[in-house]
């Protein structure tokens, strides 16, 4: 027990121990909030679903780096309503308001514009609403955006009446001709200028709705506060609108910025620590086990199994890992368990031969003989005896492989080989090398993937360090 | 006097403090004689070895005294005098341990003959000559020389090292437990051995031992350590026959005697810790004769009868 | 006995070892079905290309028809599509062995030829040149350092190095690329993106050779910053570890100089587990080659490699694994001579 507590003290006297097993326990503590969190077919469910990223801005950078510079970029924006602003009648009619509004501040336009209208409820067969959209300048000027009809539902369809509760109804009004037409005319009757629907369509409608003229056809961002409004035109009082969204593409989002899916990042980026934790612990440990186990037998029972099992390390030893593992990836597809089982077949040789001759200088200790002289079964020997020695080298072994399996799984990741049902480091990272991340300057999409596989490599490789007076004494501290 | 040192000091340093190996150690060695120093593990033998031959750890924290080569005083040399003057040359070292003190990409004869290249500047094929001599002389096939240090038994290799340590023909050569990890049989071969060499050579050695049996076939004179210090200090017949110092007497007395039906006497306590010794006598806590001024004064070696002895018992 | 009997069995286990490799990379193939979809896939195009040749000559659709049938039997034959895939292991193995190694599908030499021979003849000396500059430069530092830093154990430039150590062995090669780019190449705009010289290359040889140290400067700064660090800390635990050997000790007192205690005492004695060390982390730099090839997008093995596995190219890909476990044996075998050169204990 004692030999626990000196080992205990000697790891814990340097500061790099210290500071290893705090970053342990950070990346335990993260890992655990991410599983709680996330769902664990995150990977499937979300990552890997486009769609959910529809109205994520593509390419955004982090919020804080707003922090740092002296012209802020737009942040993304997501505006919603759900309750009228008002209600008038007209004709026999319902007109019924939804309006929210939005202060701009930014000096760039939005990167594009969406609508969003869910849980359309309607009585009426014969009258289906109208709904239109429209939006107030802080200039006082208004454009109308978009007019939505409302098809007559089929006839075994009973009211009430209820669209776009499922999936809402989505309107990208960026590079709509009908807006564009529209736009023509905005432009025309407010400021008496006259351009063609390619033009519309060249400059971006959103610059047009979120700008004043500037010079000869350039528009510059209007600043200040807009009122988008929906108006719902229906035949009975009861008819209504769940929600409308506008979705205002901004320049910055989230903790870590998006890629160029609109995926957030933080999301993707939280998903990998249990991932690398897995990975990096189940294969050091597999490892280990396997790698000691034949070691210790190998040693101490010698004769035949000995040899064999030596010719077989050594002949794993001399294949080089990574093109075959690349072969394998390649033919069965990258799979997380594959992964790991390469890495454990291929590294389990170095660590047998290295305990294999620890045990042949274990085994002439006298008191093994004693233990053989009073009848203990060869496994016991090995088990009680053999395997305390061994221990604190096999430990830190473990220790120092976890990093080298969590770099392994992300180089592959990076090289397209990893496993598709779940975002790690490397695959983010190889997502976005592929894409050329590297070489139009996006740092938010490569610098945290990489310090993250950082992060948690130096976190073993310090308590590895720390373990190193423990495994050999004569490096003990006498300062 | 061939050899003589006085108060000799060594402390390193350790994470608990100053370890105090050597604490004032004061010997002399004659002309073709051998002095034994004994005493339980830990107590300064090896360290005054030592500190003798200048062999110091890196975390050496002291280190003072004198030592007397004839009427040289070795203490004043600097490191490159104190190199090519005296080592190996005048005093050469046995180490514990035979089986880790050779270079293992080395050829035996070659390492032997290292120290005639280096400090006599013969040629290899000069010096190989000489040490298939020394070979020779130690009981070894001279055609070892050619073999690698894992090529040779336990014994031929403490044989080799013993002829490494005569290359130079020093005049005193310090052995450290030299056999202690050979088997009996081995051991007594290598006891034969050096004393033939004593016999042949008139050398002059100092003999490490915890095994006092060992000592008294070849030592002429005993010196017995305890706690980094040398309680007592006299010749062979003296300190074996009439031992003063209590804790001599009690090392004595456990020794298991062949013709004898007592039974052997144990020391109680343990050996104390180095870095933080009893106040006073350091025998103190386990001597059976301890007195009021035991625990306060630590005593002066004094003459008492042609030995030196460290305690209160004496005036 | 001695040196020639060791070498002899090391050689032969090698020689087992590459057969296995082979053997297995061979079973997989077929095992999995993927050698029946190559053939398959190779023979149709020779099919497809004489249906068209066919097709000017017979007018008949009947008769070509049957014309086309019969050389899809013979070729079937030919190709040994009408055995089972074990069958064919011992002439696939053949082929390999003797480097006849095939087509590649979509990739081409600068001159256009389609020959895996050809194209591997053209790439190798791109990855030497890179991998071999790197190596050098790691091993020189590891050397000066390590030992130095290993007997100045405990203070704090040893502990920096041990920092430093950590920090690059956690450091992925391939990132540590990126971020080069994105800093020097986007940012400062000092070194090229990436590419093994400007298009178009410069005419004159010594432009060209200035061309090409400003291409492999990132790269190998890279491998440099990312490999170093294991191989400092490699060379300064062996060092370290035989620095405290009893017998570097007993040199001193034998009154050995300094500096020939360190060479003969402490690196001689430390050169094999350094070289055993080279050996094992040989699998290593192959990878980091393999990985910064790609990211700096260097016409070597390693992106030919990458290229093959996207453009899912079988043959290519099977020639190149041969290839690859080739170069590793041979260098493996090459250290393992060294070795037992080096240390007199490991001889039979």
């Amino acid at each position: 027990m004692s030999f626990i507590r000196e080992s205990f003290s000697e790891f814990w006297a340097s500061n790099i121990s210290k500071i290893g097993i705090l970053f342990l326990t950070v990346l335990v503590i993260v890992s655990i909030y991410t599983v709680v969190t996330l769902p664990l077919d995150f990977g499937v469910r979300y990552w890997y679903n486009p769609l959910y990223w529809v109205d994520y801005p593509k390419t955004a950078q982090p919020e804080w780096i707003n922090i740092f510079l002296s012209e802020k970029l737009m942040s993304h924006a997501e505006l919603s309503v759900s309750k009228a602003s008002g209600i008038k009648t007209y004709n026999n009619r319902f007109i019924k308001y939804y309006n929210v509004s939005y202060n701009h501040e930014y000096n760039q336009f939005p990167k594009f514009i969406t609508l969003r209208i869910s849980n359309l409820l309607f009585h009426n067969r014969d009258s289906p609403p109208i709904v239109r959209f429209y939006v107030t300048r802080p200039d006082g000027k208004t454009v109308e955006l978009y007019t939505l009809a409302i098809e007559t539902p089929s006839n075994n369809v009973i009211p009430p009446f209820k669209y776009f509760s499922i999936e809402p109804k989505r309107i990208l009004l960026s590079g709509d001709m009908y807006l564009a037409r529209s736009l023509i005319g905005f432009l025309y009757r407010e400021f008496n200028i006259s351009l063609g629907i390619s033009s519309i369509l060249e400059i971006g409608n959103e610059r047009i709705i979120f700008g004043y003229i500037s010079g000869k056809n350039t528009f510059a961002p209007l600043t200040g506060r807009y009122v988008f409004s929906t108006v719902l035109v229906c035949s009975d009082v009861n008819d209504n609108i769940g929600m409308v969204n506008v979705v205002l593409g901004g320049y910055v989002y989230g903790l870590m910025g998006t890629d160029v899916l609109g995926r957030d990042l933080s999301q993707g980026l939280l998903f990998g620590f249990p991932v690398a934790l897995i990975i990096g612990i189940g294969t050091s440990l597999l490892t280990t086990v396997i790698g000691a186990g034949l070691g210790i037998i190998s040693g101490y029972i010698g004769g035949r199994i000995d040899d064999f099992i030596q010719r077989f390390a050594d002949t794993i030893n001399n294949i080089p890992l990574l093109p075959l593992l690349i072969l394998l990836s390649f033919i069965f597809g990258g799979k997380l368990w594959l992964i790991i089982l390469v890495l454990v077949f291929f590294n389990w040789p170095s660590l047998t031969i290295i305990v294999r001759s620890m045990v042949l200088s274990a085994k002439t200790s006298q008191f093994i003989e004693a233990a053989v002289a009073i009848g203990a079964s060869r496994l016991r020997v090995m088990v009680k005896h053999i395997f305390p020695q061994v221990a604190p080298f096999v430990f830190a072994q473990m220790i120092f492989f976890t990093p080298y399996a969590i770099l392994a799984e992300a180089a592959l990741s990076f090289l397209g080989l990893g496993d598709v049902t779940m975002p790690t480091w490397g695959q983010i990272l190889e997502y976005g090398f592929k894409n050329g991340a590297v070489f139009l300057g996006y740092w938010w999409w490569i610098l945290p993937p990489g310090l993250f596989i950082v992060y948690s490599a130096i976190t073993f490789v310090f308590i590895a360090l720390g373990m190193e007076p423990v495994v050999n004494p004569r490096l003990r501290r006498w300062k | 006097m061939l050899l003589e040192v006085s108060g000799l000091r060594l402390y390193f340093k350790t994470l608990r403090g100053d370890v105090k190996a050597v604490d004032g150690v004061s010997l002399s060695l004659d002309k073709g004689k051998t002095l034994g120093i004994v005493g339980e593990s830990g107590c300064g033998k090896s360290s005054t070895a030592n500190a003798i031959v200048r062999n110091l750890p890196r975390n050496v924290s002291r280190y003072e005294g004198k030592i007397y080569l004839e009427d040289m005083d070795l203490t004043i040399l600097n490191e490159a005098e104190f190199r090519s003057k005296i080592r190996w040359r005048r005093i050469s070292m046995v180490f514990q341990g035979a089986m880790n003190s050779l270079n293992p990409v080395l050829k035996v004869g070659f390492q032997v003959a290292e120290p005639l290249i280096i400090h006599k500047g013969l040629r290899k094929e000069e010096a190989l000559k000489i040490v298939e001599e020394l070979f020779r002389l130690v009981g070894l096939p001279p055609d070892i020389v050619n073999r690698y240090p894992h090529e040779l038994s336990g014994g031929m290799k403490q044989r080799a090292i013993i002829a490494m340590a005569l290359t130079l023909n020093p005049d005193i050569l310090i052995l450290d437990e030299p056999t202690s990890a050979l088997d009996v049989s081995i051991q007594a071969q290598i006891m034969n051995l050096l004393k033939s060499l004593k016999r042949k050579l008139g050398i002059s050695m100092i003999f490490i031992t915890h095994d006092i049996a060992l000592a008294s076939d070849i030592c002429d004179d005993f010196g017995v350590m305890y706690a980094g210090e040398l309680v007592e200090l006299g010749s062979a017949e003296k300190v074996l026959l009439s031992p003063k110092h209590p804790y001599t007497q009690k090392l004595l007395s456990s020794i298991p005697r062949l013709h004898s039906d007592k039974t052997p006497e144990f020391i109680p306590g343990a050996p104390p810790d180095l870095v933080a010794p009893p106040s006073g006598c350091r025998f103190h806590p386990r001597c059976p004769y301890v007195m009021d001024k035991c625990y306060r004064e630590n005593p002066q070696s004094i003459l008492v009868n042609g030995s030196f002895v460290k305690c209160w018992l004496y005036k | 006995m001695g040196l020639g009997k060791t070498l002899a069995l090391k050689g032969l286990t090698l020689i087992i070892v590459l057969i296995s490799v082979l053997l297995f990379t061979v079973l997989i193939i077929g095992a999995s079905g993927l050698s029946d979809r190559i053939l398959n896939s190779i023979m149709n195009e020779e099919l497809r290309g004489i249906r068209q040749k066919l097709t000017t000559q017979i007018r008949d659709p009947e008769e070509l028809n049957k014309a086309i049938e019969r050389i899809r039997q013979d070729l079937v034959k030919a190709y040994g599509l009408d055995k089972p895939w074990y069958a064919r292991i011992p002439n696939m193995i053949l082929r390999i062995v003797t480097l006849d190694l095939g087509s590649a599908r979509e990739v081409q030499t600068f001159t256009g030829s389609n020959k895996i021979s050809d194209i591997i003849i053209e790439r190798i000396p791109n990855t030497i040149l890179l991998m071999t500059s790197a190596l050098i430069i790691n091993f020189i530092l590891g050397l000066l350092i390590g030992p130095r830093v290993a007997l100045k154990h405990g203070t704090r430039i040893d502990r920096a190095t041990s920092l430093y150590s950590a920090i690059s062995y956690a450091l992925p090669t391939w990132w540590l690329g990126m971020l080069m780019i994105l800093f020097f190449s986007f940012q400062l705009r000092i070194f090229p993106f990436g590419g093994m010289y400007s298009a178009p290359p410069h005419e004159d040889p010594f432009m060209r050779f200035l061309d090409l140290l400003w291409h492999v400067m990132l790269p190998l700064i890279t491998l440099v910053l990312a490999l170093s660090g294991s191989w400092i800390y490699i060379t300064r635990s062996i060092v370290l570890s035989v620095a405290q050997e009893d017998f570097v000790n007993v040199a001193r007192v034998k009154g050995l100089p300094e500096d020939l205690v360190r060479r003969r005492y402490i690196v001689r004695v430390a050169a094999p587990p350094i070289l055993t060390n080279i050996v094992l982390g040989l699998a290593g730099s192959i990878a980091g080659a393999i990985l910064t090839e790609i990211v700096f997008d260097w016409p070597g093995m390693g992106t030919l490699y990458y290229k093959a596995v996207m453009s899912v190219d079988e043959s290519l890909i099977l020639a190149l694994t041969y290839i690859f476990t080739l170069i590793y044996v041979l260098a493996r075998f090459i250290l393992e001579i060294l070795y037992v050169v080096l240390d007199p204990r490991v001889r039979l």
